[in-house]
């Protein structure tokens, strides 16, 4: 594998609000800084991937960087507050902020649909960003979800994040949510996973309508999320490794010699 | 600048742990004298090779590595066989004693795991000795989860008058996974290391495969419960973190009543 790709690889697999982290550790291991610009569309990619958020100077709101609202040249697009900013894809920084003025045929829905997604959001992520943007030439919609918790000082960081496509013509949405949780005391622990999300909206719905869908679907793939933990513990787990022997006693090590000719175990050969 | 090695560690213990190998062969490739440390430093999934004499499989680490040959604890032989010379194996006491380990820990696998691999391997020091005591399962326990179990513990004794300091670091690396259509893909893995010192009795050699016995198996046991909390108690706690089943709002209103029934009652 080239340098480059095993670069952009370490930065692929970055957890959340830690790219500072590993880009240091990427420069002291190489021994170099100039490393930076060989980085830059690795962080692009990231960014835009995992729905980086950033504050816009001037306001406390946090705004969400990805494919949907690329203008081009590290230039996004935030409806709720009309405005287009300069993203600096290495230190998560947002500059120069523009009025921007949203211009599709569904800035109605777009807009509706931002209000509703947003009430939403407020009631069930204690912190997250929203976006709604028009795609594929104005004939479908994005409708992007990203909540991220960082807690350092206790060694754990994690994100959800949910996108969606809403083709208006049909009535369709296709999507994926996405957890993904880092915990790093004394060990490296990761959770990774991936919905994928297929309704059908109807092509009249309104944005409430729309968005009861999507929040239905994020309830429910919680509550499975939650179950799976729980038959995980109980399945997998458990079958790998007792907690004690099956006499429910530590083993004797003195008499150890004597457990293979009392019980006839098995000698290594089974898996 | 932080020196490499430490980066080295800092950045794998942030990355997939998942791609632990990979990110070992990639970091190896950027900076070729990080080559020892990682290796050495670095606890990866191990790899089963079959002794060739006695048909059964083995573990292999770095510790009864030499070159690309692996030392069966079963024979005490390289497999494959080694080119050049003999290899390195332990001193008759050693070895005495590590057959011993390995039938010790062959009942203890049986009886933890029911099922899977162990192997424990022994090395002289001046003071004493030192060793690695290797276990991995893994399960299939339906067509759509599997998991994998991998400890690896590693320790050494120092001979004192009628007792041995032990010193035992041990990583466990779990790794769980489902994949269906209702849940979609869900992987879980990791790995977490502790460590521990203790200083206990010493009649003869016996007396020390049944002090690692021990030291061993409470540790396994700690560590198992530490991989449940933190697997199952503390992953499922920062996904409630993010997001709230109930409405926060509605939470937040309960919060204010109960704050205020505990005010009115501390009254």
């Amino acid at each position: 594998m080239s340098k480059a790709a095993a670069l952009s690889s370490f930065v692929q697999s970055t957890p959340p609000g830690e790219l500072a982290d590993v880009t240091k550790a990427i420069k002291s291991i190489l021994g170099n800084d100039s490393v930076q610009n060989e980085l830059e569309p690795a962080f692009q990619t990231y960014n835009e991937e995992q729905f980086s958020t950033t504050k816009l100077p001037g306001s406390s709101n946090e705004v969400l960087v990805s494919p949907y609202n690329s203008l081009g040249d590290g230039v996004y697009y935030d409806v709720e507050s009309q405005s287009s900013f300069k993203f600096d894809h290495a230190t998560q920084k947002a500059s120069n902020v523009q009025t921007y003025a949203l211009e599709s045929n569904h800035s109605d829905v777009v807009k509706s649909l931002v209000k509703s997604l947003g009430t939403h959001a407020t009631e069930h992520y204690p912190k997250s960003s929203i976006g709604v943007y028009p795609v594929e030439d104005d004939s479908q919609l994005a409708i992007i979800t990203v909540a991220s918790k960082y807690s350092p000082s206790n060694f754990w960081n994690g994100r959800w994040r949910s996108q969606y496509i809403y083709t208006p013509s049909s009535g369709s949405m296709t999507g994926a949510i996405k957890v993904d949780v880092h915990y790093y005391e004394d060990g490296n622990v990761r959770l990774l996973t991936n919905k994928e999300v297929s309704l059908s909206v109807g092509s009249a719905a309104k944005a409430p309508e729309i968005i009861r869908k999507i929040a239905d679907v994020e309830r429910k793939y919680q509550e499975d999320l939650n179950k799976a933990f729980g038959s995980l513990s109980e399945g997998a787990f458990k079958s790998l490794r007792r907690q004690l022997p099956i006499t429910r006693q530590k083993i004797e090590w003195e008499k150890i010699s004597g457990y293979r000719l009392g019980q006839d175990i098995g000698g290594g050969r089974t898996r | 600048m932080a020196d490499p090695i430490d980066s080295a560690l800092d950045l794998l213990r942030r990355l997939n742990p998942k791609d632990v190998k990979a990110n070992v062969d990639h970091l190896i490739s950027l900076n070729p004298d990080l080559t020892e440390d990682l290796l050495e430093s670095v606890d990866i999934p191990l790899a089963v090779r079959k002794c060739s004499k006695t048909k059964r499989d083995f573990l292999c680490c770095d510790y009864n590595r030499d070159g690309d040959s692996w030392r069966s604890p079963w024979s005490n032989e390289f497999e494959p066989t080694l080119e050049d010379g003999e290899g390195v194996t332990p001193s008759d006491r050693i070895r005495k004693m590590e057959v011993k380990a390995n039938e010790a820990f062959d009942v203890y696998r049986e009886l933890y795991f029911e099922g899977g691999i162990s192997s424990v391997y022994l090395w002289d020091m001046d003071d004493g000795f030192a060793g690695c005591v290797l276990l991995k399962k893994a399960v299939n326990p339906t067509p759509k989860s599997s998991g994998s179990w991998d400890s690896i513990h590693v320790f050494d004794a120092q001979d004192r008058a009628r007792t041995a300091h032990y010193k035992l670091t041990s990583t466990v690396i779990l790794s769980l996974g489902t994949d269906s259509a209702e849940l979609g893909g869900l992987d879980l893995s990791g790995n977490m290391v502790r460590q521990i010192e203790q200083d206990l009795a010493v009649d003869d050699d016996t007396s020390h495969v049944a002090n690692i016995g021990k030291l061993v198996e409470d540790m396994e046991l700690k560590m198992r419960n530490l991989l449940q909390e933190v697997y199952f108690g503390k992953a499922k706690d920062v996904v409630g973190d993010l997001r709230s089943i109930p409405p926060l709002s509605q939470t937040n209103r309960d919060r204010a009543t109960q704050r205020e029934m505990l005010s009115s009652i501390g009254r």
